[in-house]
């Protein structure tokens, strides 16, 4: 299994460096150039250059990509230019608008930095980006763990039900109704639950959110993580019921039905242990997907988590946010499939890690 | 019409005497859908939307949907008599600026772009004489009829799915096809183009995407539509490359292409006369539901702003507008925008579901 | 004697999609005798499997109807009446049954220890632990080696026949009074079959049970049958003790099936089909000359291979790859209007042989010389010229035409790619002639494969082949899938064929008997060695290598052999 797992991560480097050179391609290729993309975002003209100056714009493809690769290497905490150039004098420009905000006084301040590694910044608010990614991480998970593990529980449980009774009226009706509320927005669900649970009924929390964890995931987390639940349920039902299907048709269901195994012990333990493989498929793929979490319950009830992170950047065309957030991610959905494939011999002992 | 199903996927013998040529798979499938109640209906609801699209294309209906004929939240006619604040506050004061209903502006990260795009629609205003008080479904905020906004709305929606479905049926298809037939190299090539697809979360890609390519000066002529649906195939189609790589590999090392190989049939004859047929009834399926899902999507990215612009309306701009009409009680729009849309999606999901019954070639 | 089963009046109806109603079994009756087998043995089709499946109530509860005339009379029980709850303790107890593919019948998540002692904690009051015990002792009854390590062991480690074992060893656990045994050894290679027959026969002895033995092979129940049920389209055609069904037949369908299949000791010209004994005056006797085989001296060769080898890479360990030899060193000749069969077990590379020759597959090593060039050495151009000269019949009729293709479609294809005939016209001729010739009706030409059984789809696939008029001719278990009286009709066709075209066959099968009939040569392989090569008659009665006479041991007796033993 060693030998599988250090094969794996050998074969992670091409795919990581795939994404490097999509994210290279997109950002600096078609994005184009900063000072036309952020023209009319960000106003400060002294910051654009700055951004120009590490981005290298004006330096041939490869030494840009170079800068790039460079980031990634040492983790977006330093930049290529402030560690190879020596630390400039500060140059005080006297034509500086004097309304410079607090966020030219941290260019500035970078631009003095001596220690020679300077952390990649966000364009729009010079924040630091690792420091960005690593704070809205958390309302993120804590939103998103609990939903995928109730989600999980909730659509195994039911599935379990609606394939036991497969092919009759409860059956149907519970399938008509998954389809017709996989339907419905998204949106349309959050907006209503808002509406009512929040501005009428005042059960919960329009929106918000603390610094206190108890705090948040009892009392403003709930409503956000029912309605991820109540919106993830019917499609997971739908799948899990058809990977219970698929297993019930399989001959050992036979074999055990001529031992005289019970239909309820059939499906209990037959094959309730073989679907678990598909669904811990399913998992694996959805897994990686709760760091991003839902930008959409995010933005609507004001929690401060990476998916709105992404998003505000997205608007702001804040690239070296979307560019760190993509590239970590990547890796991260790497390392978790890794994770997956490993703990599948766990469930599926057909699995050899050749 | 079973004959023209025939004709354009296998056709018949040339100078052959006349005869008459056996149902093929496509009759039988289709056969089998007719049988189906529920896939027979849902296929009616989705033509009936899909005439409305082009209708509204052509102009033949909802061309009028950005006049402003009613007054501002017009009621709606079943409910004529309500009273209606925000008309007479507006009539009231008519050039006051516009009263946001709820200021909500620091929840909603949209809130710059309500400028934007009320200084948009003010471009089409128009003056009108008389204004109704009450109209069909209601009226929005500016006094447009909603029901005629919500089939202009079902036209982008519709469209930029279906046009993202096709163009990520294309690429997936083609780059499976080549993947799974040839394998080797290239095989290895194209998986690994698929592997950097799918290591990045498919939210971040869309994201990544729409950011880069809204903020192109080079791709800003193609704003709106087209750039949605090319955000959506360009990183849509990882699904079906899966799916049709795997047809592939099977359907390759199956005996009926193994006897075209042995009779001398190449390489690209046996990729595309003889397999592609053959697993053609998936790609339809995976079209089926990518409509599906791209509609969704569309509707999400338009209501954050990077899909259409507020000017060529879609369902998602509309819920976009709903969301803060809901808090002063006006929920025409967004009922309007949500059951237009649930209806279509619904319909597309169970034919979609019946399609695959359908093809299903258990008779093989 | 007493019955311990009494089928009375059985009939099974299926629900078909568009409310067609498809009747399986057609009210059938029969007894099963306590301690002894009985054989129920039918074609594709027959209803034997519905038959045996009612019994335990196992079809699908969906779509099979079981008439409420029917009657199963178990131990003076009525099974068809018994509350779901009381048929459960009739299960796996009283009849237990064991299936046709014992890998994917047992549960590929749980051990096999587990699901041996699973039945006993069911039926009996044993602890845990006297389950697991009770079931390593019945792992060494039915002879898996090992037994205590085996039981920690999950099915896909184990071989097929290993698999079959445990399936009995789970079946026999609770001392059930009835065995039932759907095709328990039609997945498994001769030798494996061999041994489960004997299995079955030493513990329905042993622990004296009653057999239900359901089969499409007569041949197989010869030995172990005590009474043959003989059935066809959901009928009873004929029932009797083994000796009357073996030695005098009455019903033309049981005749039939007991000459259709080819026997290693006879070689009539032509085998008899159903049709044969269907007519009043009965087989043509000039059908039934014994026809000579073998190679002379003065054939011409048309094809030689030497030392052709084919490997396959593996991945292993972190960077590795391990190499896997399919076919070692193969080199035999092939005469003109001859017949070279290639037999072996499962994973002997006899198939690999076939698809390198013709380059279906890459060859590693070796040439393959015709009309004394290398065809391994040509380009893919070059060789197009030769394709159409060595031609392949596959193993599976539901697989090997594209079923978007019309029949006219697939038989002018080749034409077309060959530029075989002057134009369309002349090409539709020439298809239509062929469907004539290999036995099909013209409107063939109009339809699509689904509509035909597998012995027409057969004869459609031998048609696309003679388009070309190949000098070779490869069947790959050509008639392997197919019911035995078809099987006689299909390879009637072939040798009717070979007489006309004087084509050369190389005929790769497992079937033995099928190999000795059809083969002038004949080439036993195992694990990717040429074992041996003689003349068909010189291989089968004076077998060199042990391997040979192990194989030829196996091949089932019927009853002819048994009686004079």
């Amino acid at each position: 299994m060693g030998a599988y797992v250090l094969r794996r991560l050998w074969q992670m480097i091409p795919t990581l460096a795939g994404v490097m050179l999509l994210i290279f391609v997109l950002f600096n290729w078609v994005g184009g150039d900063p000072s036309l993309v952020l023209a009319g975002k960000i106003t400060n003209k002294e910051q654009i250059e700055n951004i120009k100056k590490q981005l290298g714009v004006d330096q041939p493809a490869y030494v840009q990509l170079g800068y790039f690769a460079f980031e990634v290497a040492t983790g977006f905490t330093c930049t290529w230019k402030s560690f190879t150039d020596k630390p400039e004098p500060p140059k005080t420009d006297p034509k500086a608008d004097p309304t410079t905000d607090a966020k030219s006084d941290a260019v500035k301040a970078t631009a003095q930095t001596k220690s020679g590694c300077q952390a990649v910044r966000s364009w729009a608010t010079n924040e630091e980006v690792p420091k960005i990614l690593t704070t809205r991480i958390v309302p993120t998970l804590t939103i998103m763990i609990p939903v995928l593990i109730l989600e999980t529980i909730l659509g195994v449980i039911l599935a379990i039900g609606v394939a036991y009774v497969r092919g009759s009226l409860t059956d149907r009706m519970i399938m008509m109704v998954c389809t017709v509320a996989m339907s419905v927005s998204f949106l349309v669900y959050i907006i209503v639950a808002q509406y009512i649970f929040g501005f009428q009924l005042g059960w919960f929390p329009v929106q918000g959110w603390s610094d206190s964890f108890w705090k948040n995931i009892t009392y403003y987390a709930p409503l956000p993580i029912m309605l991820a639940v109540f919106v993830g349920l019917a499609p997971a039902l739908r799948l899990y019921r058809s990977f219970f299907l698929d297993e019930i048709n399989n001959d050992y269901v036979r074999t055990a039905r001529a031992k005289g195994v019970s239909e309820k012990t059939v499906m209990m333990k037959h094959v309730l242990r073989n679907a678990m493989i598909p669904i811990l498929t399913n998992i694996g793929i959805a897994l990686p997907g709760i760091f991003v979490g839902s930008f959409l319950l995010e933005t609507f009830f004001s929690i401060p988590g990476l998916g709105r992170e992404i998003l505000v950047a997205v608007n702001r065309s804040d690239f070296p946010v979307i560019k760190a957030a993509t590239v970590y991610l990547a890796m991260v959905t790497m390392i978790i499939n890794l994770l997956v494939d490993v703990l599948y011999k766990a469930v599926d002992p057909r699995v050899t890690f050749k | 019409m079973s004959a023209v199903l025939n004709a354009s996927h296998t056709p018949p013998p040339p100078a052959a005497p006349l005869h008459q040529v056996s149902p093929g798979l496509w009759q039988l499938a289709w056969r089998r859908l007719k049988r189906d109640k529920v896939g027979i209906v849902s296929l009616v609801v989705v033509i009936f939307f899909l005439l409305m699209m082009v209708g509204s294309y052509t102009g033949l209906v909802a061309k009028n949907w950005s006049k402003e004929v009613g007054v501002s939240y017009a009621n709606p006619s079943f409910m004529a008599g309500a009273e209606n604040l925000e008309a007479v506050r507006t009539k009231a004061d008519a050039n006051a600026p516009k009263i946001e209903p709820v200021d909500l502006s620091d929840i909603d990260p949209l809130a710059p772009r309500y400028a934007e795009w009320a200084e948009r629609t003010a471009k089409i205003k128009t003056t009108e004489v008389k204004r109704a008080e009450s109209l069909a479904f209601g009226g929005d905020k500016w006094g447009r009829d909603v029901l005629q906004k919500a089939i202009k709305g079902a036209e982008t929606s519709i469209f930029v799915g279906l046009f993202a479905a096709l163009f990520a049926t294309i690429i997936g298809t083609t780059l499976g096809a080549i993947s799974g037939y040839m394998g080797g190299k290239v095989g290895d090539l194209l998986e690994w183009f698929y592997n950097i697809f799918t290591s990045i979360p498919y939210i971040l890609l869309i994201l990544a995407f729409a950011a880069v390519f809204a903020s192109s000066p080079q791709l800003a002529a193609y704003k709106g539509v087209p750039m949605v649906v090319a955000i959506l195939a360009f990183t849509g189609w990882t699904g079906i490359y899966r799916l049709v790589r795997s047809e592939y590999i099977k359907h390759a090392s199956r005996e009926y292409v193994k006897a075209a190989q042995a009779i001398g049939a190449s390489d690209s004859r046996r990729m595309f006369v003889h397999i592609l047929p053959n697993v053609s009834h998936v790609c339809l399926v995976q079209l089926s539901q990518h409509v599906v899902q791209f509609i969704k999507a569309e509707v999400i990215l338009s209501y954050l702003g990077l899909g259409v612009p507020v000017d060529s309306v879609s369902w998602g701009t509309m819920l976009a507008e709903a969301q803060s009409e809901l808090v002063i009680g006006k929920w025409w729009q967004l009922a309007a925008a949500g059951i237009s849309m649930a209806i279509l999606v619904t319909a597309f999901s169970m034919l979609t579901d019946s399609l695959r019954d359908a093809l299903d070639p258990k008779i093989k | 004697m007493d019955n311990l089963l009494e089928v009375k009046n059985l009939n099974v109806k299926f629900r078909l999609d568009g409310n067609q109603i498809f009747e399986a079994v057609k009210g059938i009756s029969f007894n099963v005798p306590k301690n002894s087998t009985v054989a129920l043995v039918g074609e594709s089709g027959s209803g034997k499997s519905v038959s045996a499946m009612s019994i335990v109530r196992l079809l699908p509860k969906e779509t099979a109807i079981i008439s409420p005339n029917s009657e199963i009379s178990f131990e003076g029980r009525n099974l068809l009446k018994l509350p779901e709850q009381d048929m459960r303790n009739v299960r796996g107890k009283a009849i237990s049954v064991i299936f046709q593919e014992p890998m994917s019948s047992l549960n590929p998540v749980f051990t096999v220890g587990d699901q041996i002692a699973e039945v006993l904690r069911l039926h009996t009051k044993m602890t845990r632990k006297q389950a697991w015990a009770r079931a390593e002792e019945l792992m060494h009854e039915v002879g898996i080696p090992n037994p205590k390590l085996r039981m920690n062991s999950f099915p896909h480690e184990l071989s097929g026949g290993q698999q079959q074992r445990v399936m009995i060893a789970q079946a026999i656990s609770c001392e059930p009074k009835l065995l039932i045994a759907d095709e328990p050894t039609t997945a498994l290679d001769v030798t494996i079959q061999k041994q489960i027959l004997d299995l079955i026969a030493n513990l329905q002895q042993r622990h004296s049970m009653s057999v239900l033995f359901i089969t499409h092979d007569l041949a197989v129940v010869g030995e172990i049958a005590d009474h043959i049920v003989v059935m066809q389209s959901g009928e009873i055609k004929e029932k009797g003790t083994a000796k009357a069904i073996f030695e005098a037949p009455t019903h033309p369908y049981t005749k039939a099936l007991l000459s259709c299949r080819p026997s290693v000791l006879e070689r009539p010209k032509r085998l008899p089909v159903i049709d044969d004994f269907l007519r009043p005056e009965g087989v043509n006797k000039e059908n039934l000359v014994q026809r000579k085989r073998g190679y002379e001296p003065n054939d011409q060769i048309v094809l030689e291979v030497n030392n052709l080898s084919k490997k396959f890479m593996l991945k292993d360990g972190l960077f590795k790859k391990r190499e896997v030899a399919a076919v070692k060193d193969a080199s035999f000749k092939l005469a003109r209007g001859k017949t070279l069969g290639l037999v072996g077990e499962s994973g002997s590379g006899k198939t690999t042989v076939g698809l390198t020759l013709m380059r279906l597959h890459a060859a590693s090593g070796g040439e393959v010389l015709f009309d004394g060039v290398d065809l391994l050495k040509l380009s893919e151009k070059d060789f197009l010229k030769y394709k159409r000269r060595i031609q392949i019949v596959f193993q599976n009729p539901y697989a090997s035409l594209n079923p978007r293709f019309t029949v006219g479609q697939i038989l002018l294809e080749p034409m077309k790619i060959h530029s075989i005939g002057v134009d369309d016209q002349e090409r539709i001729g020439l298809a239509m002639a062929l469907l004539k010739r290999v036995g099909l009706p013209d409107v063939s030409f109009y339809k699509y494969p689904h509509e035909f059984s597998g012995g027409q789809r057969q004869r459609i696939a031998i048609a696309r082949c003679l388009t070309m008029k190949p000098d070779v001719l490869i069947c790959d278990e050509s008639v392997s899938a197919l019911d035995v009286s078809v099987q006689a009709q299909v390879l009637n066709l072939l040798q009717d064929l070979q007489d006309e075209y004087k084509m050369s066959y190389i005929f790769i099968s497992h079937d033995l008997a099928v190999v000795k009939y059809i083969s002038d040569q004949v080439m036993v392989m195992s694990e990717g060695d040429v074992i041996e090569v003689a003349n068909s008659d010189e291989i089968y009665l004076h077998p060199k290598q042990e391997y040979t006479k192990k194989l030829l041991g196996s091949i089932p007796k019927g009853w002819q052999e048994t009686a004079a033993a």
